[in-house]
């Protein structure tokens, strides 16, 4: 299991630190908060350039703080939200579908690779450890959803491809692994539990962090893609949510240009204000959850650093 | 008994030997006969009929396809071509393990030998098996009897399949007194864990082991018309149209991008996991360490519209804050110079927090007695850092790296490709692997083929990088093997 990484390491506080110690630990400070800063600063541009007047961005150009501060963008945005709820309602439900059934065979895969009465626990994990080492290329790779399998325009090709992967069921047999003792599945099997009653019944109650983060990693995957709407989208009704933003940015950028050339209107692009609300509304959720739920990836990357 | 058994897994070794020699070029596997007739169906030139033979190994069985055009041909001769080499290297292994087994007598006996000769046997039945469906079903295809097997294939096959009996009746037996069972007892002993297995295995076919048979289109010259698997053969040409165009470019921006993220993201890292590790005053502890992983958090869409907003010609902060101080515009969109860098600087603004928290776990682990004793015999805080930090996450950088060296040919996709699209003005400085591809899969549908061979490359070229590394860790310190 993950280490806590609250655990203090510094000295007790009856010794006093030394001048070094002192200086060493403002330089620290200072650094720290320059890299907290610089991490955050886009975040507060995007909010803030959301919550301005548009003609002011036209004018002054983007800035840290909202001059003029309004909440026209946003009430642009849901006086026809036909078309983001759409790109929001299709992208929970390639969520709520990928992470569920992608959590399930991951942890019954996971399940079966930690067995050690299974004869080719070894091959199945290197089988599907070697995807990731070797791979037929994205082209092939295409070519099988579009083509083979016909699935351009399926909502299928989309959630499909990133059910699994190497790196998440090797995490989660080492979760296994460390929250299931061999003693106790042993010792089930001998009062005659099969592998289904042991799986569900003893592996799955005591696997919760596991889950946790396992299905975690899997819902951000699924909530920040935007590139497989790319390639087998025919129809903007099936578009994730990224992408719908992609395409808005593209749209109005390509447009932008023509309007510059041919004089045409441009009332009716998105402003930029919308674009940036836009941006807030598609990414509000991950980080509205992300303080609740950083611990999980913390001890998934903790845990998967660990060879598996 | 037991020493004649072991024999009799090294007298049948021979056996790979003959079968070895039947596998040399100098004998044809297949036979053309009727062959005006064969030629004038499939609409051969007379120039091009010149280079055709009357008779194929498995090796030469492409030109076949190359100069009659028989692109439907193709991929059947690569895999019979495929399943040949990979007999001819099971067969010399089995060879060499034979002689190698005199010497390393341990573990259950014969058991890996046996299981080695029936690899090497099971390759080559199929082999031959295949070369005669190969004739079947091109005479079908071409409507006449264009093509027979010749002896060699027949004799390949039962002396392959009575190979494989025999050493299958030998094994039975050495299972039988080291207690170990073969696939079809673990299924019905195990039949459970396979059922749980279905679903994923379903999704590795169809997501990864399928398509790589789709690496043939890199040597064809794909294209819809003709259908997936019947476009012209070509050969190499796409590898030569790629070492002359841009396999150098590609591969110097793919490579140099990754050493340049390995190295600084690394270093960095790992010094604010330190940073952070020496900070006393818990909130702000936890408030930096949240701060700083925040940016991995969001799509890669989220980046390019805050790129966009930073660095756009007209509106952008950055030429804000300039022509506040009375400077002038930086075009940076149309001036590849600057992208390296932004490049850079965002993959290490999105990363640095997913390598901290792998760094700040491993510090956490170090006992905090020897700091104390260090701290007792006057060590500072860099003296610490140096003579006990470090040295306890050489082992977390270590793996990380070999991580990170093992997928060098794989670049940051969605990185590049949401910072720079499709602006042709930055691909010379910007243009990765992956978005060559990306475009091509996308926007030109008449060069799948050189796509598919620039995938390949990348494919090839990353995965012997990796088996190297790996082997030359496997040999100098096992614990870190990646596999």
């Amino acid at each position: 299991m993950a280490k806590d990484l609250d655990y203090e390491p510094s000295a007790p506080k009856t010794i006093k630190k030394s001048t070094g110690t002192k200086i060493f630990e403002a330089i620290a400070y200072i650094l720290l908060a320059v890299g907290s800063i610089v991490c955050v600063l886009p975040f507060i541009i995007i909010v803030s350039g959301s919550f301005t007047d548009n003609s002011t961005i036209l004018i002054k150009g983007y800035s840290l703080l909202p001059r003029d501060f309004t909440l026209s963008a946003y009430q642009t945005i849901f006086r026809s939200p036909k078309d983001i709820l759409q790109a929001y309602k299709m992208t929970l439900y390639y969520t709520v579908v990928g992470t569920g059934l992608g959590l399930m065979m991951i942890t019954l895969t996971g399940y079966v690779i930690s067995r050690k009465e299974f004869k080719y626990r070894n091959t199945v994990s290197f089988l599907i450890y070697f995807t990731s080492i070797f791979g037929g290329g994205m082209i092939p790779w295409y070519l099988m959803y579009a083509n083979v399998l016909n699935l351009k325009g399926s909502t299928l090709a989309i959630w499909f491809p990133a059910l699994m992967s190497p790196f998440l069921v090797i995490l989660m047999r080492t979760f296994i692994v460390g929250a299931v003792p061999d003693a106790i599945t042993e010792s089930a099997k001998i009062d005659g539990a099969g592998h289904f009653t042991i799986f569900f019944r003893i592996v799955l109650p005591v696997l919760k962090p596991g889950l946790a983060t396992v299905g975690l990693f899997l819902a951000l995957g699924y909530w920040n893609d935007w590139y497989r709407s790319s390639m087998f989208s025919t129809n903007s009704s099936t578009w994730q949510l990224q992408f719908y933003l992609y395409d808005l940015l593209n749209a109005t950028t390509a447009m932008k240009q023509m309007a510059s050339n041919v004089s045409m209107k441009t009332a009716d692009l998105p402003t930029e204000s919308v674009k940036l609300a836009m941006a807030v509304v598609a990414t509000g959720p991950v980080l509205l959850f992300y303080p609740f739920v950083q611990r999980f990836f913390v001890s998934g990357i903790t845990v998967g650093a660990v060879k598996g | 008994m037991r020493n004649k058994w072991i024999s009799g897994g090294k007298w049948i070794s021979g056996i790979s030997a003959f079968i070895l020699i039947l596998s040399l070029p100098i004998f044809n596997w297949i036979k053309v006969v009727n062959l005006v007739t064969l030629f004038s169906r499939i609409g051969v030139t007379k120039e091009m009929a010149g280079d055709l033979l009357t008779g194929y190994n498995l090796y030469n069985l492409l030109s076949f396809v190359q100069y009659s055009n028989q692109g439907v041909l193709g991929l059947p001769s690569m895999v019979l071509l495929i399943l040949m080499a990979s007999a001819i290297y099971f067969n010399v292994a089995y060879i060499i393990r034979t002689f190698m087994a005199s010497r390393n007598r341990k573990g259950k006996g014969e058991l890996s030998l046996l299981a080695a000769g029936k690899c090497a046997f099971l390759f080559e039945f199929i082999a031959a098996l295949s070369t005669i469906v190969f004739v079947i079903f091109s005479n079908i295809r071409f409507g006449m009897t264009g093509f027979l097997p010749s002896a060699v294939v027949f004799i390949e096959l039962i002396v392959s399949l009575a190979a494989y009996i025999y050493i299958k009746v030998l094994e039975s037996r050495e299972r039988k007194k080291y207690r170990e069972h073969g696939l079809l007892v673990e299924i019905k002993r195990n039949w459970v864990l396979f059922v749980m297995l279905i679903p994923t295995f379903v999704y590795f076919m169809i997501n990864n082991y399928l398509p790589m048979l789709g690496v043939y289109f890199a040597f064809t010259s794909f294209n819809f018309r003709d259908g997936l698997w019947s476009s012209p053969f070509t050969g190499f040409k796409n590898f030569e149209f790629l070492i002359k165009a841009d396999l150098f470019r590609l591969t110097k921006n793919t490579v140099l991008y990754n050493v340049v993220f390995i190295g600084i993201g690394n270093i960095l890292q790992i010094i604010f996991a330190i940073l952070v590790s020496r900070v006393t005053v818990k909130w702000f502890k936890k408030t930096s360490q949240t701060l700083m992983f925040m940016p991995y958090f969001v799509s890669f869409v989220i980046l390019k519209v805050i790129v966009y907003n930073v660095f756009e010609y007209q509106y952008g902060l950055i030429n804000n804050i300039i022509t506040g101080f009375g400077g002038d515009r930086i075009d940076f969109y149309n001036t590849p110079g600057y992208w390296p860098f932004l490049i850079t600087f965002f993959y290490l603004w999105k990363n640095i927090g997913y390598g901290m928290v792998v760094y700040l776990a491993t510090i956490m682990g170090i006992d905090n007695e020897i700091y104390e004793a260090a701290r007792v015999d006057g060590a500072n805080d860099l003296q610490q850092i140096w003579y006990i930090t470090l040295p306890h996450i050489k082992p977390t950088f270590i793996i990380l790296l070999l991580y990170a060296l093992g997928s060098i040919m794989k670049g940051q996709f969605e990185l590049f490709y949401q910072l720079i699209g499709n602006n042709g003005v930055l691909f010379n400085a910007t243009d990765i692997f992956d978005t060559y591809v990306y475009r091509i899969t996308m926007t030109q549908p008449l060069s799948i083929g050189l796509g598919t061979a620039a995938g390949l490359y990348q494919s090839l070229f990353g995965f012997l990088i990796i088996v190297l590394v790996n082997y030359v860790v496997k040999k100098r310190n096992p614990e870190y093997a990646l596999f």
